[in-house]
């Protein structure tokens, strides 16, 4: 019999109620390259089961890696110990009651990602960057494949696959010039290793000797990599989990206008495109695409069955195996491009990368972030020179109430920090607090 | 664990012909529980297990992993791993590795209190009276989340060297995450206790008047703080903020792969370079130590992921750098030995260079006679917000439980004051050191994918001479 319903059926037999379980087997390769080499290659393969079970009210998260029947009968004598010690959970509410008919959908999948000729793709993307005038280059190209099949206690029995492409690049002039730029796709044809070549070399290029920033109120263009921070941020702040955790400036806000009306965001994990695209979320529910927040008005938090059913709603079909998650966010397009945002701005601040985001509090939104690599001073529509040594101290609600422009140019890309994908143009918000060091 | 596995992957691999290889089999046991606003939300338990592997092969660093046993299977990623590494090594940077001695060593941390012998029910219930002392002080705390787990991290590691080490640690780690609403206004909390320890550890914590203490102080501050002052100011900081400040702002920057601009597109760079060693960056009474063989600090461990000795370092001495953090490439490149600083949080993550207990060592003076001295200043014990810049050269924290000081004594709580400040400036300003000392432990992010290690930090409160506030 097939290891998971294996699984399920030993389960059932010993009166475990809700069952989900989830199995991923992964590959995948990397290459490390620091000052224009590679220093190190990684190849990798893992199995893994997950479980989310329920038995009397009692919830229990747990993860299988050796997938013999002993070893599976080991783990359910140890299962069944542990859970008749643990509480009811009375904020339960059951999973997603399936059979579901799942949309006719299947997401771009790179069958041979583990194929290509990967050094070939690395070395036209420093060759690119070194052709825009950047010295040195750093960071990893990545590439993988999984497979995901889920199975339930109420009739769910799926299976995705997926592929995804990775490069991420820092080019260098000199150590206080840089820039950065990534693409993360699911397909080759997605995968323009030129444009992360040149995009970072050419902001590198552009940030040669800068000035210490000044600190004060300025307008700020957030190329799509920095504003794919703070968008996760704001898709994480729109999880019900984060809401009842003391963890999202969304909290109290549904219906309400929490952003300018120029500021959509999206999650559609019907986005065959999408790094994370999928038909069914970890419990089974059938996904669909939804506006989280539409023309600056906050439409619905992200709920699995259970916390739906708490709050007398629907699920969003954004089930994690713990939390409701997003799938793929998007910041919805706008009309203007990008150059021509800045001769909307006076006084402002381009802004290519960030990190380092920290919360003085999640429920107000108090925060501060660093700009990273390239950041120039914007004066009458035009850069004046590049920046340094300068912090983003502000709101998210202010800031996403600010929003003044989106730009028409979207890409799917990833922070090193947040490491949560996002598909985002870039973004124009005027009024934003700049500091500096006092001492 | 399968001991045959990491043995027959390390012979299949000196067959190829690499010049070194190191192969490391663990497995790791974790309980979790998480209380949010009073229910449990969480319970888990998990164990995995799996080899890891890294080798150098035409002078190109190899790794990789897997958790399967079967042998055929370790073999195929080998081959498939040594094809990719061969290819790339057309285009390498030639890699070497400190010669170092080899041991053969077993260790571990004696539990005087078994954490299998706690039962869920017991480790719950330490959660649920946390979650008690927090309701009984009465104040309107809307968020909640408290979570207590425990880790068993069992290694074993060879290389081609000949150096065998086996161990085991135990981890227990609580944090929290607290909302409190008071006066119209509202402050978050979260914080890490953590140690290298048995169940011990957690009975000697006192969850329920750590949860009190955190939640009374808070609302005091938002209760009866003010506005913090303006202008140039002297800063007395708790072990907490000591703490934060020499992990961000010393620790990272000393770690030698970020030196050698390997971790740049990641975790990013150091304001240092390799020519600075010996060159004076603080203050004469500062003095910081990251040592990884202090027992019960979450940072613990006697031999590093590469099998060299671990051994406590002075990252700077009396104001002076002294050395970096380093493996055994970038010892290498500096024509030294590794100091044993190499960690990896699993099996199937590359060790590279990571913290380990990083402290301020200890000065002479109370914390009182520190503060008698300030005519005009802040104390700052703990934090919310901070961050800091890839290249560890301005940082900023945001002070929580803060008080104004007026001709040497304590006055009123004040609300987030803020501290933004270039780390020259931060160590050449301290003029004293305290003779306390507290360990906080944290889980310190680095790599692609990334890997969160534990750490401790922390050591001793201190003086800050002069800072501007604006």
């Amino acid at each position: 019999m097939e290891i998971k319903n294996y699984i399920k059926n030993e389960l059932k037999k010993k009166g475990f109620e809700d069952i989900v379980i989830v199995k991923t087997g992964s590959e995948s390769k990397q290459l490390k390259f620091s000052k224009n080499k590679i220093i190190k290659t990684e190849t990798g393969s893992s199995d893994d089961i997950s479980l989310f079970i329920t038995k009397n009210k009692r919830v229990l998260y747990t993860n299988l890696k050796e997938f013999s029947k002993q070893s599976i009968d080991i783990f359910i004598k140890k299962t069944l110990k542990f859970i008749k010690n643990l509480p009811e959970n009375n904020n339960y509410y059951g999973i997603a009651e399936g059979p579901f008919k799942y949309k006719q959908f299947r997401s771009s999948y790179e069958k041979k990602v583990l194929d290509l000729d990967d050094i070939d793709l690395l070395q036209k993307s420093i060759n690119s960057s070194l052709n825009e005038g950047a010295k040195r280059t750093d960071g990893v190209y990545e590439v993988s494949r999984a497979k995901i099949e889920l199975l339930t206690s109420n009739k769910v029995d799926v299976e995705e696959f997926s592929s995804s492409l990775y490069l991420s690049m820092r080019s260098f002039v000199n150590k206080e010039s840089s820039g950065h730029s990534n693409i993360i796709s699911r397909t080759l044809k997605n995968f323009d290793v030129d444009y992360v070549g040149k995009n970072s070399g050419r902001i590198a290029k552009l940030s040669i000797n800068p000035k210490d920033g000044k600190k004060g109120k300025y307008d700020i263009i957030f190329d799509p990599l920095p504003f794919s921070c703070l968008a996760a941020e704001i898709g994480n702040s729109s999880s019900i989990f984060s809401v009842e955790s003391g963890l999202s400036f969304l909290a109290d806000k549904l219906k309400k206008q929490v952003a300018s009306k120029k500021f959509s965001l999206i999650d559609d994990p019907l986005y065959k495109d999408g790094i994370q695209a999928t038909k069914f979320d970890l419990e089974g529910a059938p996904t669909r695409k939804k506006y989280i927040i539409e023309d600056g008005i906050l439409n619905t938090y992200l709920h699995n069955t259970s916390t739906a059913k708490k709050y007398k709603t629907q699920t969003t079909g954004n089930a994690g195996l713990i939390a409701p998650q997003p799938w793929n966010l998007i910041v919805k397009p706008g009309k203007i491009n990008h150059e021509h945002m800045f001769s909307h701005i006076k006084k402002g601040v381009y802004i290519t990368n960030l990190w380092y985001t920290r919360f003085t509090n999640h429920f107000t939104g108090d925060f501060s972030t660093m700009p990273r690599d390239g950041a120039f001073l914007i004066e009458n529509g035009e850069i004046k020179y590049p920046i340094k040594n300068i912090r983003i101290s502000d709101n998210m609600l202010n800031i996403m109430k600010n929003i003044k422009e989106v730009s028409n140019n979207s890409i799917q890309t990833k922070s090193w920090e947040s490491q949560e994908p996002a598909i985002t143009p870039s973004v124009l918000v005027s009024n934003i607090n700049i500091t500096k060091p006092a001492s | 664990m399968d001991k045959s596995l990491a043995d027959f992957a390390l012979r299949h691999l000196e067959k190829k012909g690499v010049s070194y290889v190191e192969a490391k089999l663990e497995s790791q046991e974790v309980n979790e529980f998480l209380l949010k606003n009073s229910i449990l939300e969480s319970s888990s338990f998990s164990s995995n297990s799996g080899l890891g592997i890294r080798y150098l092969f035409n002078g190109t660093l190899g790794f990789l992993s897997t958790n399967s046993s079967e042998k055929e299977k370790i073999k195929r990623l080998i081959n498939k791993s040594l094809i990719l590494t061969n290819k790339a090594s057309k285009y390498k940077e030639d890699i070497t590795l400190s010669k170092e001695r080899s041991y053969k060593r077993s260790y571990k941390i004696k539990q005087k209190i078994k954490l299998a012998d706690i039962s869920p029910e017991e480790k719950l219930k330490d959660l649920v009276d946390a979650d008690k002392a927090i309701l009984d002080t009465k104040v309107n705390t809307p968020g909640r989340y408290i979570a207590l787990s425990d880790k068993i991290s069992k290694k074993y590691f060879i290389n081609s060297e000949g150096t065998v080490i086996n161990s085991e640690i135990p981890y227990v780690d609580l944090h929290y995450f607290l909302t409190v609403n008071e006066n119209g206004k509202s402050s978050q909390r979260y914080w890490e206790h953590g140690e290298t320890s048995g169940w011990e550890a957690v009975n000697g914590w006192d969850i329920p008047s750590i949860m009190k203490d955190e939640i009374l102080t808070i609302k005091n501050n938002l209760e009866k703080g003010k506005k913090p002052p303006k202008g140039i100011l002297d800063v007395v900081i708790g072990p907490q903020i000591s703490g934060i400040m020499v992990h961000e702002s010393v620790g990272h920057p000393y770690e030698a792969d970020r030196i050698f601009g390997r971790e740049a597109a990641q975790a990013g760079e150091s304001f240092l370079s390799e020519d600075m060693v010996g060159k004076k960056v603080g203050s004469e009474v500062l003095t910081i130590i990251d040592d990884p063989t202090l027992k019960s600090g979450f940072g613990f461990y006697l031999y590093d992921d590469e099998g060299v000795k671990a051994r406590k370092k002075y990252l700077i001495k009396n104001g002076v750098i002294t050395e970096f953090l380093h493996n055994r490439e970038t010892a290498s490149r500096m024509g030294i030995k590794s100091n044993g600083s190499s960690r990896a949080n699993n099996y199937d993550k590359e060790p590279i260079i990571r913290m380990s207990n990083t402290l301020l060592e200890k000065g002479d003076y109370s914390e009182e006679e520190m503060i008698k001295d300030v005519k005009s200043g802040i104390l700052m014990k703990n934090f919310t917000e901070w961050n800091i810049d890839d290249k560890r050269f301005q940082q900023k924290y945001v002070g929580l439980d803060c008080y104004l000081i007026k001709n040497g004594e304590i006055k009123h709580p004040i609300i987030k004051p803020i501290l933004e400040i270039t780390t020259p400036y931060l160590w050449n300003s301290i003029d004293a050191v305290g003779k306390n000392f507290e360990g906080h432990s944290a889980h310190c992010g680095k790599g692609e994918p990334m890997q969160d290690i534990p750490v401790w930090h922390g050591g001793a409160s201190a003086r800050l001479k002069n800072i501007r506030f604006i």
